[in-house]
């Protein structure tokens, strides 16, 4: 067997540690993982760089829709508070209570015997309407003709749609005077009537003399 | 040296290698992608943000057109109750008004006083105003009465009555004295 003598070994023992020199190794594992990750960050700044181009686009097309959107949601709300302001005043105006076809009705039940001398209504949003009327009967029986003007006007606001119609004598009282009806003289009666009743299913108001209802 | 070891100062440099690792990652993840990500993500929330006002704007838009058709009746209806009064202080031509109306069906001397106003509690009506006012009416007959009541109610659809009195009178038995308690509703100047 052939004897080798290697007058190097030292040489190349240092050469071979320097190529397995770990800090040797890990910076070469370092540069490498730095540039893939340096790549991986330039293909992430490219993608955040496009989508930065696609959002100034989209907000380019918002800048020119904008003000139109903004001026519609503003006639919007105008509108939307048109309507509910309308909707109120409409409501309004159909709740009010007409006090023409009332006199109306009062004015029918009033025979020629008797005499009104007061009136005092009241409209209150949730008592209904009030009346107290005041005034004389006279004919022989002055108390019946004080009822039968009860009994009518209670059947007269029957008949013109009221709710809950009530009327009754708040005074009933003979008085000394006497009266002369159709030539004849007859006593007569003082009376007092509370009317109450509820304006539902209202009529529609009386037309003035000579013009067209206008609602 | 052994085969298959490693030597102190071996492991020291496998040391410092691992740190510069841990350094390298750190400062890539914290100070290059992650505000890299970060960014992006908050422009891709912006994009979906403006994309989505866009479609409800378009939505919006529509709406809009349609509300203007469906509305056209009480915006006519609102300018109709707006042009019921005139500009100025309704204790400025009020008070004409009412007696001049009268006048026309021949009731004199109405004397129109404003008894006191205030705001409506409903939010709707925060531009308007309720006005209270005391008519007197010294010298009515009461079929005309009748008629002008009608008259103004159908006249006035924003003036209601509140109250009616009427009273014989002792010197004039042909007239009665009435006074008549009405709210209008008035926009605010």
């Amino acid at each position: 067997m052939a004897l080798h003598l290697n007058l190097l070994h030292e040489q190349i023992q240092e050469h071979r540690q320097r190529q397995r020199d770990p800090l040797k190794i890990g910076m070469m594992v370092l540069i490498t993982i730095g540039a893939l990750l340096f790549l991986y960050y330039g293909w992430n700044a490219y993608r955040t760089l496009a989508i930065k181009a696609r959002l100034s686009a989209v907000e380019r097309e918002w800048a020119k829709v904008e003000p139109r959107v903004t001026a519609a949601e503003k006639r919007s709300n105008e509108l939307n508070d048109i309507i509910k302001t309308t909707a109120v005043l409409d409501e309004y105006v159909e709740h009010r209570f007409f006090w023409g076809p009332f006199m109306e009705r009062l004015t029918r039940c009033v025979a020629p015997n008797i005499q009104l001398t007061s009136l005092e209504g009241t409209v209150t949003d949730d008592k209904g309407v009030s009346v107290s009327i005041e005034g004389v009967a006279a004919a022989r029986e002055p108390r019946s003709a004080a009822e039968d003007l009860r009994q009518m006007l209670s059947e007269q606001l029957g008949q013109a749609g009221y709710g809950d119609v009530k009327v009754e004598f708040k005074a009933l009282d003979d008085l000394e005077t006497i009266a002369n009806v159709g030539g004849a003289s007859v006593p007569m009666a003082h009376y007092i009537m509370a009317v109450n009743f509820q304006p539902t299913n209202k009529p529609r108001p009386t037309p003035g003399p000579g013009k067209a209802p206008r609602r | 040296m052994t085969q298959g070891r490693l030597t102190k100062d071996q492991i020291q440099k496998i040391s410092l290698s691992l740190v510069g690792f841990v350094i390298l990652m750190y400062v890539y993840f914290s100070f290059f992608l992650g505000p890299l990500n970060r960014s992006r993500n908050t422009m891709l929330g912006k994009i979906r943000d403006t994309q989505s006002k866009m479609a409800s704007s378009q939505d919006n838009l529509s709406k809009a057109g349609k509300l203007e058709q469906q509305a056209k009746t009480a915006t006519s209806r609102f300018a109709a109750f707006k042009a019921l009064n005139p500009e100025g202080a309704p204790i400025a031509w009020f008070p004409p008004r009412i007696k001049l109306f009268f006048a026309n069906q021949q009731i004199d001397k109405a004397v129109a006083r404003l008894e006191n106003n205030s705001a409506f509690k409903q939010a709707e009506l925060a531009s308007w105003m309720k006005y209270s006012w005391l008519i007197d009416l010294p010298q009515a007959d009461y079929a005309k009465l009748g008629k002008a009541i009608a008259e103004l109610e159908n006249a006035e659809p924003l003036l209601a009555l509140t109250r009616v009195s009427i009273k014989n009178t002792t010197d004039q038995p042909e007239f009665q004295v009435v006074v008549l308690s009405a709210t209008t509703v008035i926009e605010k100047q």
